[in-house]
């Protein structure tokens, strides 16, 4: 008797559970509202030209948002992702300018972001500096670097020896845009990486309680310079189709608010800064809301300053439901400080 | 001789499960009372009581006879009441003076003449500290001194003292007996709590000694000796029911020698201690507060830092090793199961068949395999069975079970990884009766099947019910090893105790 009453209220509990909404749900629901409201308000934007222009324009930011996912979902964060983006493909290009093959040039900016990777990933796993202040720092040096010794303007244009490369941004497969399609396929790589592989559950686990991980047995230093490795390469990627599809790269980019941008996108969705918590669907999720956003702003003029204002109150929001949603408490204050 | 302060029929219980239970304790002005106890007895909930940390479920308390309720620290040091924990509460960075003035600082203060005022309180209870020095730069004798300096301040009538000689050394012990007998003679009330019984012997005037969370017995120290003080600590009853004490139980033979530990240290913490482990059996690990059981067993388990090693040898069936990281320990075949499973036990995140699923993902090198649903599913399935975890099913998140399921699953998760030595910490702390049988019948289980087992634990009864052999710790040093055949409370503890 007693037990079937256990088993009851775990049901019930259970049940709870799978009907409490979710902040990938909530978010879901809002961009829903939002893409209905202004489809039936603003003239233009129910367009099908204007619906590509919406995701072509944020699948960059997506892609970004997919490699700081996956190193928020471990418990770390990088901020120089843009910083490696820029640099690794600016880079690339003027290596190519001056004459070397492109393809060549290409792998040489792939080297460049995995040795930064391994830089973020090693002061981080072995000197336990913290990720934030890590990859901040590691992100201005590597920009000074760039600016310094690899080129001297501030914007490359793809060289003329790249061949059919602009295809990867302004061409279209099956009528749809690349751009959306590099997006769609890194989503499907990350979400293999992150769901289906042992890496994956690695970083779900280390993110979850990183001093556990570490008493199972998994290599938890080896685990952060690899997360690091992907995030940069990912980045890479993007920075690859964003200057395909603008015929070049401006460095500027660094300066803007971007990197805040691809956050926004990743704790919007549900992933938890906390660690251990989100999927590549919350990511998406979050691009839709963010690229929803966004698009209407533009068709409503307003204004670039007041939609940075917009972002940053949504990140506000976000960041506060998240440490509502998933509250550090006393024990996991002590897991942070994780010896590895 | 006047009563400072009483407690009638106190009882505290967290969530209904009493910590002390109907105990009668009492203070009387100028007097040294100690505490005595095994880990668990109810002394440090008895002090918090009376330092106003916890609250009486029932009982009252007296303070010079008549009723008061201690709501909370600072009332009680409002009261008079102080308490002087193991880790003291000063603030490093700044001076001796500073912190005893802390919390009465003026809008401009003018320091020289706090350190003037400082001298002088500091000479009138003849503590020899500069007050100018950083707290920071002294040492665990000093900033108990400055900690108590700090209490008389505030005009404490009875400072309460949580094992404050565990972590000085002998010639700074000795300073501190001093101490404690000046206290006295200003006629200020002292409770210590210690496992040290010749300090008992040689410092207070009376003794209490606890069991269980009830007391056994209040005396005058010229009324006791080392035994009688033992026994009382001890003389259990109750818990012979479930463990099966007293029945006569078969003993493993000893296996072949899998590890031995020559000379190891670690800091004051571990200090020379040598062991071996046979497998086959289970060898039960007992040690007061402060024995370095739990360190010991980290650097054997690699879960303990590399810098935190400081010498001495490990061999591994003949091999020298020397493990940097849990993952090679593992891999060489040796587990470490946490006494704290919340913070690096389980993943709280993911379901009990993740949750096991990791520990048999863990041994493996490849990055980029492919997990198999099927193969958690199944694992998740036999695990749970195996030790009787108690679920809906294996889908269910960790987090939503009960302290006794979370720790059966943070055992399979490490059983998963087929280990030859496993190291059991506290394996029944904050598990239910019904779970602590299955835990129980699960160790003699893999024992029986030739696994070297270790169960650090802190209570006899269980360490008496497990255990083929039994290793006892104190101050960092394995200092008796026991056939279970001998073994008795009573031989266990005298041992443990110093």
């Amino acid at each position: 008797m007693l037990s079937r009453n256990v088993r009851i209220a775990e049901y019930m509990k259970q049940a709870n559970r799978r009907i409490k909404p979710t902040q990938e749900g909530i978010v879901f629901a809002l961009a829903v509202i939002l893409f209905v409201a202004f489809a039936i308000c603003l003239h233009g934007f129910m367009t099908s030209g204007n619906i590509v222009a919406l995701i072509r324009s944020v699948s960059i930011l997506g892609m970004l948002g997919l490699g700081m996912g996956l190193v928020v979902i471990g418990r770390g964060i990088d901020l120089a992702m843009i910083a490696t983006m820029v640099v690794a493909v600016s880079w690339a290009f003027s290596l190519a300018q001056a004459g070397m093959n492109f393809g060549c040039a290409l792998l040489i900016g792939a080297g460049f972001v995995i040795l930064v990777g391994c830089i973020n990933g090693i002061l981080v796993a072995v000197a336990e500096v913290p990720a934030i202040f890590t990859t901040l720092a590691v992100g201005l040096v590597v920009y000074g670097v760039g600016r310094a010794y690899f080129f001297k303007i501030d914007v490359q244009n793809v060289p003329d020896n790249a061949g059919a490369f602009s295809d990867i941004g302004v061409g279209h497969l099956f009528g749809v845009p690349m751009p959306i399609i590099a997006f769609a396929v890194l989503a499907l790589i990350v979400w293999l990486l992150l769901r289906w592989t042992r890496f994956g559950r690695f970083v779900y686990a280390m993110g979850d309680n990183l001093p556990a991980a570490r008493v199972t047995g998994i290599p938890v230093p080896q685990l952060i310079i690899a997360q690091y490795i992907v995030s940069g390469l990912i980045a890479y990627a993007a920075g690859l189709v964003m200057a395909a599809s603008v015929a070049s790269m401006s460095t500027r980019i660094y300066n803007s608010t971007m990197i805040y941008d691809v956050l926004l996108v990743v704790v919007l969705g549900g992933v938890s800064l906390s660690g251990g918590r989100g999927h590549v669907r919350s990511i998406l999720v979050g691009t839709l809301l963010v690229g929803v956003l966004l698009d209407g702003m533009t068709i409503m003029n307003v204004t670039y300053t007041e939609q940075n204002l917009v972002k940053s109150i949504v990140l506000l929001l976000a960041l506060v439901a998240d440490s509502l949603i998933n509250p550090r408490d006393e024990q996991t204050a002590q897991q942070q400080q994780g010896d590895i | 001789m006047t009563k400072v302060l009483e407690l009638r029929q106190a009882t505290k219980a967290f969530r209904g499960v009493p910590a002390i239970r109907n105990i009668d304790f009492d203070v009387e002005a100028g007097e040294v009372h100690a505490l005595v106890g095994e880990n668990g007895a109810g002394k440090s909930t008895l002090t918090k009581v009376l330092a106003g940390v916890y609250q009486l479920t029932s009982g009252e308390m007296l303070l010079d006879g008549a009723p008061v309720v201690v709501s909370s620290p600072s009332e009680a040091k409002r009261q008079g009441i102080a308490m002087v924990f193991q880790e003291t509460n000063l603030v490093p960075s700044m001076t001796v003076a500073q912190n005893i003035y802390l919390g009465e600082e003026k809008m401009f203060n003018r320091l020289r003449r706090l350190y003037i005022q400082a001298q002088r309180f500091l000479l009138s209870l003849n503590f020899h500290v500069d007050p100018m020095a950083l707290v920071s730069s002294l040492g665990a004798a000093k900033k108990q001194m400055v900690e108590i300096a700090r209490a008389v301040h505030h005009e404490a009538r009875l400072i309460i003292f949580d094992e404050p000689t565990a972590t000085l050394t002998p010639e700074e012990k000795f300073h501190f007996f001093g101490l404690v007998r000046r206290l006295k003679a200003r006629g200020v009330s002292i409770i210590f709590i210690t496992h040290a019984l010749e300090e008992v012997l040689a410092l207070s005037d009376r003794i209490t000694i606890l069991r269980d969370g009830e007391l056994v017995i209040t005396g005058k120290t010229v009324d006791f000796d080392r035994e009688r003080i033992v026994q009382s600590m001890v003389g259990r009853t109750l818990s012979h029911e479930l463990y099966d004490l007293g029945k006569p139980r078969l003993r493993r033979p000893y296996g072949e020698r899998v590890l031995s530990v020559q000379n190891l240290s670690m800091g004051s913490i571990v200090r020379n201690t040598s062991f071996s482990l046979y497998s086959g059996q289970v060898t039960g690990f007992f040690g007061l507060v402060g024995a370095g059981r739990t360190e010991t067993m980290k650097i054997v388990s690699g879960v303990l830092k590399r810098d935190y090693f400081h010498g001495g040898s490990i061999e591994r069936e003949g091999r020298a090793v020397q493990y940097e990281t849990p993952r090679s320990a593992m891999m060489d075949g040796i587990v470490y199961i946490t006494e704290d499973r919340k913070i690096e036990g389980f993943f709280e995140t993911m379901s009990i068949a993740e949750n096991i699923y990791m520990g048999r993902l863990a041994r493996g090198f490849n990055p980029l395999s492919v997990i198999s649903m099927a193969q958690a599913k199944g694992l998740a399935e036999a695990w749970t069975a195996k030790l009787g975890v108690r679920a809906i099913d294996a889908n269910a998140k960790i987090i939503e079970l009960s302290g006794g399921n979370q720790q059966k699953v943070v055992i399979a998760k490490a059983a998963v990884q087929e280990p030859r030595i496993i190291i059991f910490d506290e394996p029944t702390r904050g598990v239910d009766v019904g779970a602590i049988a299955e835990i129980h019948r699960f160790i003699n289980e893999i024992a029986d099947r030739g696994i070297a087992v270790v169960v650090i634990s802190s209570y006899l009864p269980e360490i008496l019910a497990l255990s083929d052999r039994i290793l006892v710790a104190r101050q960092g040093r394995v200092v008796e090893e026991l056939d279970a055949s001998v073994a008795t409370e009573e031989r266990i503890m005298y041992a443990a105790v110093h």
